[in-house]
């Protein structure tokens, strides 16, 4: 068993892997630039081009996504000549990348105008010192050159001379300065517990998605605990009673449900709820981050809806397990030879008709993820699925990447999870 | 004492006198006075006085709206404190606000610093952290007068070195603002700081457009200490201070207590305690929802949709204005087929612009005649609106050579007006010979394309001026060559003329003269069909008090009050 669970994981892993790489090659492919998209309409395509370059989007495509997966400040050190180091010195709200000099201090560069490259030297304690930068190298061609961190964290080529670089009426719009010639973003990589800096927003993908996930699982949690029990419970008593009203309703409202999809369901119940009734409120709004803890009216309407959606099919499904299992002969026979009618469903059917829906609900896990998508969207709730889809209209690939491996791993985890509880249910089953 | 004597008399620029004759002659419109008046530097308040003393004009334009002072919406009790307003846009990464890109985080960014003007909702340009202007006779050179005794929110004074190194900021190559396109006429170097307390710009060319150009939203002051990323360093001299900014989920602003605006109760404003906008997403139905169940109180920038769907609702109030916004159908002048001047003109007539304006707008504009200037601009010159006419456009196609009609390839970007437009001009342009097809973008891609395809339908913001967007549009730069968002490459030497003469007249009368042949230009022979200029809404609880649409979408939440 745990040979099976470790192969799983594996596999897991080489899943999450081809998945990363797939969407890389996808979003290389959509149409849309980033750059423009922060800039905007007015900006000139030098603007752009340095912005492509700062955010590290010219660099071939297999690069980036080593970078991605691996990081490249140990292949930047070089360049720099110093150790790189992600850290938050005192007094600075967040951690930034430094390089660090033989003698301890933590550096970064910035070019001032009229006084040249400036070295800002960062003591442990944060003291900070300035000094002029004068022992600048000498490339091929026998020009000064300097490379260093700027404090966006980039490695960066500065040119004595000054940039190389011709702008056009408003130029060097960008996330510092257009002042260097070169530019590599730093990063640690996804490996190393590095999810990247988010384009759209400038802040870090990893506690944001964090935050989104807490939402989104909120979310689903509270949706999952309703879906399950209901639809198991109707599906078992629609399949006892084949043919019954009860069975004929429960199949009635099942189609009904599900086959409306989540974005009309949802604005159907705003309509009631909130247009017409005027019961509940029609959008999940934030003013927080503990704002469904406060105010749990908020989640009534966005749960309603994944309900709606997924409950038919899972009860649809337990009823044909159910119909199935009682007209079994074993069934029969338990009937023959006395056994009670409470015994004979709890012990002999129920158990066995389980098995599909446990599947069923688990592929379902799945499915509620992307219907979450939508609902999300549909009541601007901000969870991981609003974050996914916003971070895709921007072609934010580091966001997209970090949302991507985590709706893998829930999905091949899943699996993996409906597997196991097989075994339990029935003990026929052994993987090895 | 001869000297000050001497100065007062020149504190009117010496035009002043001259447009209220105009004025009393009946040559220009109330509005009109107003915009030119206090341009020019005279108070809002004198010149309304002026107005008031001669009286209401009857030959004054109908469309005219009666202009009202903000300040002055009854209030039979004095408006009350406290309260939140919470606002439903997008909640953008934000640096230095010389670069601002959009409007949504220029919002954000604008509770917190201020400009040194204000164009008002009425497109009328007041003194904001300036205390008044002075212009000399070829408005060439101005001098800034600098309100005393306004605090950043940081305890420190707002003097005349933090607007220099503002301007300076704006010019500068590596902060790459996009006030240094806007303000060509200037140069670093010709910004002199008199005193702790004045500033004067020399213009390498008059422009009577220098205070609203401080109004253009990245001309946002920050103190001179500021280092480049207004998130962390969110000091500025405005009435709220930062307290909490998630990109794309919400910021929190709360009341500053020693802001230097005074409200009617004689206490420092803003009336309100804490504004908070909220990122909703794209999705219409989520902020519609949100507006109705009072969680949000207004819907930044609504889309016709969102206007159609609350405009009846219970406790919401629409405010509407009209602008010069509009979505310009774009031929590009150098390349075939609309380098021949008969084929945009056939293009032109196939523009049914009521039915345009009715299926992407809702109605809700007024029409356009092919001239980029709008009837909200001061001295408009009226032009009667070109009939639709399919069996011109056929005439004309062959004409030029194309007896069968064409086909041709139309780009623009999935937003707003846009698709509803290319759709309309599509089927009427196929009565007329031209069958369209439609390509219809992401933004993003869109915006990577747009001064470079054939055809294509492209959003222009409103601009205050009618001499604005024409400068940008449809010139060339200093080589000669179409400038950088000449998206049709269409220059003409006349146009060109015309236009730098209308940037330094003043007489009202006599722009309007020289806006009639820019018109009759556009329209002649000119590279894009305007068929309406869309009016915006603001929409709002109607709890809100001192609310008005802004045809730029610029909230202004100092002296905004909650009657419960």
């Amino acid at each position: 068993m745990a040979k099976y669970i470790l192969r799983r994981l594996v596999f897991m892993l080489l899943t999450m892997l081809l998945v990363s790489i797939a969407v890389f090659l996808i979003s290389e492919a959509a149409p849309g630039d980033v750059a423009r998209h922060i800039l905007g309409q007015f900006a000139s395509p030098e603007q752009v081009e340095l912005m492509r370059e700062q955010l590290g989007l010219t660099q071939p495509l297999y690069v980036r996504y080593a970078d991605w997966l691996i990081g490249n400040d140990w292949r930047l050190t070089r360049l720099v000549d110093m150790p790189l180091k992600f850290t938050i010195i005192a007094g600075k709200t967040e951690p930034q990348w430094y390089a660090v000099a033989p003698d301890g201090t933590l550096r970064q560069w910035r070019l001032k105008k009229d006084e040249g490259l400036i070295e800002y030297r960062f003591a442990q304690d944060g003291t900070q010192e300035l000094a002029t930068v004068t022992d600048w190298q000498l490339d091929e061609e026998g020009e000064e050159i300097f490379w260093g961190v700027d404090t966006a964290n980039h490695v960066v080529l500065w040119r004595k001379e000054g940039a190389r670089r011709q702008f056009g009426a408003a130029a060097g719009r960008a996330m510092t300065e257009g002042s260097g010639e070169r530019y590599y973003p730093i990063r640690k990589g996804l490996l190393r517990g590095d999810p990247g800096i988010s384009t759209r927003t400038g802040r870090p993908v990893g506690p944001t998605i964090v935050r989104r996930m807490r939402n989104s699982f909120t979310l689903a949690a509270i949706a999952f605990a309703f879906i399950m029990p209901i639809a198991l419970l109707l599906g078992l008593l629609a399949g006892l009673r084949e043919g019954s009203p009860l069975d004929r309703s429960v199949s009635l409202f099942s189609l009904i449900t599900t086959s409306v999809p989540e974005f009309a369901s949802g604005v159907f119940l705003i309509l009631i709820f909130a247009f017409w009734l005027e019961l509940l409120p029609g959008a999940a709004v934030f003013v927080d981050d503990i704002a469904p803890w406060q105010d749990p009216k908020l989640l009534v309407l966005p749960v309603l809806t994944l309900t709606l959606v997924e409950i038919g099919y899972v009860a649809r499904m337990t009823r044909a397990s159910m119909i199935e299992v009682m007209n079994a002969p074993y069934i029969r026979t338990a009937f023959l030879k006395g056994l009670p009618y409470r015994r004979v469903i709890f012990k002999h059917a129920v158990r066995n008709a389980l098995m599909a829906p446990i599947t069923v609900i688990m592929l379902h896990v799945n499915w509620l993820i992307g219907g979450i998508v939508v609902v999300e969207s549909v009541f601007g709730y901000p969870g991981l699925g609003m974050y996914m889809l916003d971070s895709a209209l921007f072609k934010d690939i580091n966001a997209i990447e970090a949302g991507a491996m985590v709706m893998v791993a829930l999905a091949v985890g899943t699996q993996l999870v409906a597997d196991v509880i097989y075994t339990f249910l029935n003990p026929r089953i052994r993987y090895t | 004492m001869e000297i000050i004597r001497k100065k007062k008399q020149t504190d009117v620029h010496p035009y002043i006198p001259e447009l209220k004759e105009v004025y009393r002659a009946g040559r220009c419109t109330r509005r009109e006075f107003l915009q030119t008046a206090t341009l020019l530097g005279m108070s809002f308040a004198s010149a309304s006085a002026f107005l008031t003393a001669c009286g209401p004009k009857p030959t004054e334009a109908p469309t005219t709206a009666p202009v009202t002072e903000p300040t002055a919406v009854p209030a039979p009790t004095g408006p009350a404190r406290g309260g939140t307003m919470t606002v439903a846009t997008r909640v953008q990464r934000l640096d230095h606000p010389a670069r601002l890109s959009w409007i949504e985080g220029a919002n954000a960014m604008r509770l917190v610093n201020e400009y040194l003007t204000f164009t008002d909702w009425d497109n009328i340009t007041h003194p904001w952290l300036l205390e008044k202007w002075e212009a000399n006779d070829e408005v060439d050179e101005w001098t800034l007068y600098l309100r005393k005794g306004i605090k950043f929110n940081d305890g420190v004074e707002l003097t005349a070195d933090d607007v220099v190194f503002n301007m300076q900021q704006w010019f500068d190559d590596e902060v790459g603002s996009s006030i240094k396109g806007l303000m060509s006429y200037l140069t670093p170097d010709n910004i002199e700081k008199v005193d702790d307390y004045t500033i004067k710009l020399y213009l390498d060319s008059g422009n009577i457009g220098v205070p609203q150009h401080l109004f253009h939203y990245p001309a946002l002051i920050v103190p001179k200490t500021f280092e480049g990323d207004w998130v962390r360093q969110p000091v500025g001299t405005g009435p709220f201070t930062l307290s909490e900014y998630v990109e794309a989920e919400r910021a929190v602003f709360v009341r500053r207590e020693d802001y230097w605006k005074m409200g009617e109760d004689g206490q420092s404003l803003p009336y309100l305690d804490r504004v908070v906008m909220l990122d909703l997403g794209e999705e219409d139905a989520a902020r519609i929802a949100a507006l109705q169940s009072g969680q949000v109180d207004n819907i930044f920038n609504p889309s016709a949709e969102i206007w159609q769907a609350v405009k009846g609702l219970p406790g919401i109030k629409v405010y509407s204005t009209p602008t010069a916004q509009t979505f310009v159908i774009r031929m590009r002048v150098d390349t075939e087929p609309f380098s021949n001047n008969k084929v945009r003109q056939a293009l032109k007539k196939c523009i049914d612009r009521q039915k345009a304006l009715d299926l992407a707008w809702f109605g809700e504009g007024v029409l356009g005649h092919d001239a980029h200037i709008a009837p909200v601009h001061p001295a408009y010159c009226e032009k009667p609106i070109p009939p639709y006419d399919p069996e011109g456009a056929k005439a004309l196609l062959a004409e030029a050579g194309y007896p069968d009609g064409l086909t041709v390839d139309l780009y623009t970007q999935e937003a707003r007006a846009e698709p509803a437009l290319a759709q309309s001009l599509k089927e009427t342009a196929a009565a007329g010979g031209i069958n369209i097809n439609l390509n219809i973008l992401p933004s993003a891609q869109y915006w990577d394309i747009w001064t470079e395809v054939d055809l294509g339908i492209t959003i222009w913001a409103h601009r205050p001026l009618g001499t604005m967007v024409p400068a940008l549009a449809y010139t060339a730069d200093a080589d000669g060559n179409p400038g950088a968002w000449n998206e049709t490459r269409w220059v003409d030497k006349e146009f060109s003329d015309l236009l730098r003469e209308a940037e330094r007249t003043l007489d009202v009368e006599a722009r309007r003269e020289i806006f009639c042949q820019m018109e009759d230009i556009q329209q002649e022979r000119g590279s894009v069909g305007i068929a309406f200029y869309t009016s915006v809404w603001y929409i709002c609880n109607e709890k809100f008090q001192n609310v008005q649409a802004h045809p730029t979408n610029y909230d202004h939440f100092d002296n905004v009050w909650i009657k419960e």
